[in-house]
């Protein structure tokens, strides 16, 4: 098992009958052992998403560098679902994100900015100029910004309290931006990245569940229930190669109905690390 | 010259506007027949018996206290915070420099009066109202201030100025935390308005917009609120919240040092830079809103470790009163104030940084909502240097990166120049700065300003 954890620091609190005014309970006492298979399983899972992102963007390149605007357009939203799922450790390294997923938002002269690359810059190419000229420059930085990505995490020691910190940190980024279509704006795959962040965060609390349940029964429950509830609603909007549809086919009624069980989410994820008496 | 009065020197008194009366008979007669809720109506027995401070419109007595005007510097920058704040910038529309020198002057006789309040010349009734009348009939000044800066685009080749354009002022550029909106960014000219009410604010900046119409254009604008300043006797000041919940300006510098107000906050006509600058300062603002929805789910210790304070006391992590300095020497390591924290990575408090500190004003601000459904609020930063780029930009530089970064995102604001005092009646605001630029070097009318 590769030793790649570093020792949490606990408050050393019992764990109590009493419950905050919020209803959660008061932090139990989880053993640094108890955290070692999760954390490494957590990072195995995120080295084997690097992997797809990797050969993804690869299709992506590809495409971009011959011409191919069709081929370019539909490699554009897969590679970004395994970087959006491991968003919280590849934040870690945040001039690689900047390059690697900033949006034109970012800056006051907006797309025309010199610092406006990776996805979005290749999406503004593709699905707005609906071209692939000028764009192999960025593809070329992108595929090698991902493969830095990859030699960056593999030398990663995963610190604790990011994973469990990360589910909130994905919801709360659905609730950002992912909600309101602001992340593919020209592509229209938000999606596919509302989905994934969904998956990751997701993914991590399947991990830790065996301590959340322990600690505080009801509060996984509530988190499952809430996933299960955001998950239907985005799989009605599925397609037959594994996609979604355009964000624009999100209607009014299902926007309106995602909000609450992920603010509920978010609220509930925040207190994981609390609850499993991680510092 | 220096002055121990932090608000500025007052040696003359305000030039007298308006007639100065409540209560005219025109007064009197229009108060006739209004209910007595209105502001202006005559004072009735109704008034006096429900209000134990009969005051003309309605208006407590502290509707007059003013700040005064006039001085070496400006009002409204060492000036304790008012509770109500507007900062608003403006093109400017002028295209000569005659059309400047106007505004100038303009601009300074509607702040004279405005802050020392008056009652506005009356009109026929077939006329719109000089006044907006939110105050009322007669201006109370509410412990008013405002305050102009100028910004590095209005010494372009328009008005001939760039020879005098102070070395340190450039065009707000990006941080890598920065997702500035043009919308909201920069400005020829920066007015900033603060009273004890709202209403007060607003009016000002009312009147100087109707006064304006083919001079300044409005650009962008933002409110702030802050709590009402305790009454000067009760003593003690508590330092107010932000809108994280933490105390901020716990280590702001000292008003009431002169010395160090000379040194880290006032233009003193060397240092390389245009005399003219003498008695200003540069000012900076930032719109920068915070994330306040995800700040209150996150765990209190993070907040604390993020911030390097704890957030009920405001006391440095490991010390234990608000104003206990931190002793970064004996933690080298950041065990007890994180490295990243933010009030280390502001005020490393070394020999090297000791320059590098300036004097904050800030301002929480509230606007509404965004597309997410989340709430649109955060700090208006105002703060005030002799040197930007040592001050403000080698802060920012040092903050950069910062955890606290996750919860905050920079959206607008700029980088200008507040003007040295109007210090008496033959001078007014930028006199200093068009007579050292000198008559203009040929006839040509500038192009349309830029929108």
């Amino acid at each position: 098992m590769p030793s790649i954890v570093s020792q949490p620091r606990f408050a050393g609190l019992a764990l109590a009958a009493l419950l905050t005014g919020g209803g959660y309970a008061v932090a139990a006492k989880v053993a640094p052992a108890d955290l070692v298979a999760p954390i490494s399983d957590y990072k195995i899972y995120v080295l084997g998403e690097v992997d797809i992102l990797i050969s993804e963007t690869q299709k992506l390149v590809d495409a971009v560098k011959a011409g191919d605007l069709a081929a370019a357009q539909a490699a554009y939203a897969r590679p970004r679902v395994h970087y959006e799922r491991i968003e919280p450790i590849a934040e870690l390294f945040s001039d690689l994100d900047k390059k690697i997923d900033v949006r034109a938002d970012d800056f006051e002269k907006k797309e025309a900015d010199a610092h406006f690359t990776g996805f979005h810059r290749i999406e503004y190419g593709l699905f707005a100029k609906k071209s692939t000229e000028g764009l192999t420059p960025f593809a070329d930085a992108l595929i090698a910004d991902v493969h830095e990505l990859k030699s960056r995490i593999e030398a990663l020691t995963v610190p604790p309290v990011k994973v469990v910190g990360g589910a909130a940190a994905l919801i709360e980024e659905v609730a950002k931006t992912k909600i309101t279509g602001e992340e593919d704006r020209y592509s229209r795959t938000d999606l596919w990245d509302f989905s994934a962040n969904v998956d990751g965060a997701k993914k991590i609390h399947e991990l830790l569940k065996p301590l959340t349940v322990a600690a505080d029964p009801k509060l996984s429950a509530r988190i499952d229930s809430n996933f299960a509830k955001v998950t239907a609603i985005l799989t009605s909007y599925a397609t037959a190669n594994g996609g979604f549809e355009s964000y624009e086919k999100l209607t009014k009624k299902d926007r309106t109905a995602l909000r609450g069980p992920v603010t509920a989410l978010a609220e509930d994820l925040s207190h994981l690390r609390g609850t499993l008496g991680l510092k | 010259m220096t002055t121990d009065d932090p608000r500025g020197s007052c040696p003359y008194k305000p030039l007298p506007t308006g007639d100065g009366q409540g209560l005219s008979r025109r007064n009197l007669l229009k108060g006739v027949g209004v209910t007595g809720l209105a502001l202006g109506t005559a004072p009735s027995v109704e008034a006096r018996i429900r209000d134990p401070h009969p005051h003309p419109n309605g208006h407590p007595p502290e509707a007059d206290n003013a700040q005064p005007f006039w001085g070496r510097h400006q009002p409204g920058i060492l000036t304790p915070p008012q509770s109500a704040a507007v900062l608003a910038a403006f093109d400017v529309l002028a295209t000569s420099r005659e059309d400047l020198d106007r505004l100038f002057r303009l601009l300074t006789q509607r702040v004279a009066f405005l802050m020392s309040g008056g009652t506005p010349p009356a009109a026929a009734d077939t006329f719109p109202p000089a006044d907006s009348g939110i105050l009322g009939p007669r201006i109370h000044p509410f412990n008013l201030t405002v305050t102009l800066a100028v910004g590095a685009s209005l010494f372009d080749d328009r008005f001939g100025l760039a020879a005098e354009k102070p070395r340190h002022l450039i065009t707000m550029s990006d941080f890598p935390n920065d997702a500035l909106d043009a919308e909201r960014c920069h400005g020829d000219i920066l007015v900033q308005i603060c009273a004890d009410r709202a209403d007060a604010a607003i009016h000002a900046l009312r009147d100087l917009v109707k006064h304006t119409p083919d001079l300044l254009a409005l650009r962008w604008m933002q409110d702030g609120f802050l709590p009402p300043r305790p009454a000067a006797s009760s003593g003690k000041r508590e330092t107010p919240r932000n809108l994280l919940g933490f105390k901020d300006g716990t280590a702001n510098l000292d008003a009431s040092h002169a010395k160090v107000m000379d040194d880290l906050v006032w233009i003193r006509g060397q240092g390389g830079e245009p005399a003219w600058m003498a008695g200003g300062t540069y000012q900076v603002v930032r719109i920068i809103r915070q994330f306040v929805e995800s700040w209150d789910r996150t765990p209190l210790q993070e907040q604390e470790e993020i911030i390097g304070r704890q957030k009920e006391t405001g006391a440095p992590l490991g010390l234990r009163h608000e104003t206990d300095i931190p002793n970064y020497a004996s933690d080298p390591k950041g065990g007890k104030i994180a490295l990243d924290a933010h009030i280390r990575l502001a005020n490393p408090r070394t020999a090297e940084t000791a320059r590098s500190r300036i004097y904050r004003r800030p301002y929480n601000y509230m606007r509404g909502t965004t597309a997410a459904g989340q709430l649109d609020m955060g700090l208006l930063l105002v703060c005030f240097q002799s040197n930007l780029t040592e001050g403000f930009i080698a802060i920012q530089n040092r903050l950069n990166g910062e955890p606290l970064e996750e919860y905050i995102k920079p959206v607008g604001g700029g980088y200008f120049f507040a003007l040295p005092g109007v210090q008496n009646a033959g001078d007014y605001y930028g006199r200093a700065l068009l007579e050292a630029a000198g008559p203009v070097p040929s006839t040509r009318v500038s192009a349309n300003p830029k929108a």
